[in-house]
């Protein structure tokens, strides 16, 4: 009856899910403001977590490599980055992982059409090309996987005319520096790295870093990109940007403590100020399909049903349905958010699992809560000579009983590998009576997590001393 | 009257040399073990990919370039060293690619038509 019992609108993993039914995947990029497209595999693939983890181990290496020399190892004193063969051998991998996605789709007998889909009627969707031809296809269910783009600063001028966002960041084949990165949010990442391949570079925020983080570990984060080389122009905001005849960019912006206003001139300005999701041009509300008219996201029950019942959407896109009161809805995200452990790839790596020491102290009360917390130093650290300041660990518990871990927080060299560890135990019901029963794999820098024995409460000198 | 150049080569050096004397040109590539006097690769897999290759050959785009090339016999593939692994970065044989691109098709996906024909055909 139906063309397909399954059209998936977007090219993630939607269109993996069954091979029995037979299904079809639209997959559209629309290019970004500077024109910048890109293959089958969603964000994550191509301008997010793959792209932006190489270029931050581009970065790491010329670390790895400075501290190399301590090591005995003869390296030429002046070290320079080519920016562009970096970002071909990225690019290249990226497009490996869109060609294996393609050959995935093709095998499980999944008809891909590179096409731009919305929706007509519940079974109905309608798909154009890039070159405007339009055909239409029915189909039992839809699913809506269609993400988020970058947002621009759309009050301040000149943002969308001169500035790039990550859209276009990793698909550049030359950067020019200095550069100015504006964010709101977790684009510390992109600063880390360009500072680390040697690019002057600058963020500027309008408040804190990392909102929704532990502000503790935040700070620790941004102190060590300050240490290492990048600018920091705390509560600013940039009003206009405008081009100069020589090329470069003139951003006017204004300090927020003294309400003056400054000038200075980039190369390239980065926006990173947060990411809208992609469904205006989807037709959903005409067919009834709700969308919280605040945030632009598709609403879904726990199965990621729509209020259409054949109509699905998972992703950035969804966004779950309010059964709490709305005070208890951030907080009840917050906590989803936070159940799964997030790593931040910036220079020094942060990860963690579970409650920040702030989320803890508002949910259970100063009193009821242990924080054990150390300052380590990595043993690689030692012969490179390298600033430790920050390699930090903190865990939250419950004060009394077991103690049961809220929330585990750590900074230091592959964060994430370390937490994705750690947070098994968390799922399972993590207690600091488990910690400190666990045997040390030595030597290490997670081990020092099951050694913790330190709370701030004591006001003792927090450093590791000994082994 | 054929739409794509059809070559043939044998060994790195001839296939490298094919390569640079078509610049500018799509170029793709079959690699297959060495055949015997009656026609007959000692590479099984090869023997089963061929026909299914050659029979969406017409699917090649317009001015594109058809490069079958045999490697070598069943030692010179075996080590791992051998110029078509270490350099070109081919893992096994047959493997049917779009030169210059990470677009390939390795070993039992050749034998799949719809595969080959949507490397010929897809950007």
């Amino acid at each position: 009856k139906y063309d397909y019992d399954l059209v998936v609108v977007g090219g993630g993993s939607g269109g993996l899910a069954s091979s029995k039914e037979r299904v079809a995947v639209l997959d559209f990029v629309e290019p970004s403001l500077k024109g910048t497209k890109w293959g089958l595999g969603g964000t994550c693939v191509n301008v997010g977590c793959v792209p932006k983890k190489l270029m931050n181990q581009a970065a790491l290496l010329g670390t790895a490599l400075r501290d190399a020399r301590k090591y005995g190892w003869q390296i030429p004193e002046s070290l320079s980055h080519d920016w562009s063969a970096m970002a071909e051998a990225v690019q290249n991998h990226v497009k490996s992982l869109n060609w294996g996605h393609r050959v995935q789709l093709q095998d499980k007998k999944v008809k891909y059409l590179n096409m731009k889909g919305s929706l007509v009627d519940e079974h109905t969707v309608r798909a154009v090309d890039a070159k405007g031809k339009e055909m239409k296809m029915s189909a039992r269910n839809i699913v809506f996987a269609t993400g988020g783009r970058p947002k621009y600063p759309t009050h301040v001028p000149g943002a969308e005319e001169f500035g790039i966002t990550s859209d276009d960041v990793f698909w550049l084949n030359d950067y020019s520096f200095p550069s100015l990165c504006v964010c709101k949010d977790v684009a510390l990442e992109c600063a880390g790295f360009l500072t680390g391949i040697g690019l002057d570079t600058t963020v500027m925020l309008r408040s804190i870093a990392l909102r929704g983080f532990d502000q503790q570990m935040s700070g620790l984060v941004t102190d060590y990109m300050e240490a290492h080389g990048t600018k920091f122009s705390w509560k600013c905001t940039p009003k206009r940007v405008q081009k100069l005849p020589s090329g470069l960019l003139q951003v006017t912006w204004m300090d927020l403590n003294t309400k003056e206003e400054h000038q200075d001139t980039f190369n390239s300005v980065l926006w990173a100020v947060g990411r809208a999701p992609e469904t205006k041009t989807l037709n959903l509300e005409k067919v009834g399909v709700e969308i919280n008219k605040e945030t632009g996201k598709i609403i879904v029950a726990a199965d990621e049903a729509t209020s259409v019942p054949n109509i699905f959407a998972i992703g950035d896109i969804a966004e779950g349905r309010p059964e709490l009161t709305p005070t208890a809805i951030k907080a009840g995200r917050l906590l989803a958010r936070r159940l799964v452990a997030t790593t931040v790839f910036t220079p020094l790596e942060y990860g963690c699992v579970g409650l920040s020491e702030e989320e803890a102290e508002r949910r259970h009360g100063k009193d009821q809560i242990e924080l054990y917390h150390a300052f380590y130093k990595p043993l690689e650290f030692t012969v490179a000579e390298r600033d430790a300041t920050q390699c930090y660990i903190k865990v939250v518990c419950l004060q009394e009983g077991e103690q049961r871990v809220l929330g585990l927080h750590f900074t230091g060299p592959n964060a994430g590998e370390v937490t994705q560890g750690f947070s098994l135990g968390f799922q399972c019901g993590l207690t600091y009576e488990h910690l400190r029963n666990t045997v040390r794999t030595h030597p290490t820098c997670a081990e020092e997590l099951v050694k913790l024995n330190i709370t701030k409460r004591s006001g003792l000198d927090a450093t590791v001393t000994g082994c | 009257m054929t739409k794509y150049e059809d070559v043939a080569v044998h060994g790195y050096e001839e296939f490298c040399k094919a390569v640079s004397e078509r610049k500018g040109k799509e170029i793709f590539a079959y690699f297959s073990g060495d055949k015997d006097d009656q026609g007959k690769s000692w590479c099984p897999d090869c023997v089963k990919a061929e026909p299914v290759v050659r029979g969406e050959l017409s699917y090649l785009p317009e001015g594109s370039v058809f490069i079958y090339c045999q490697v070598g016999d069943r030692p010179y593939w075996k080590d791992p060293n051998n110029d078509f692994k270490k350099t070109l970065k081919l893992t096994g044989v047959p493997t049917l690619l779009r030169y210059g691109t990470p677009q390939k098709l390795v070993e039992e996906e050749c034998f799949k038509a719809d595969l080959v024909r949507m490397l010929f055909t897809e950007d």
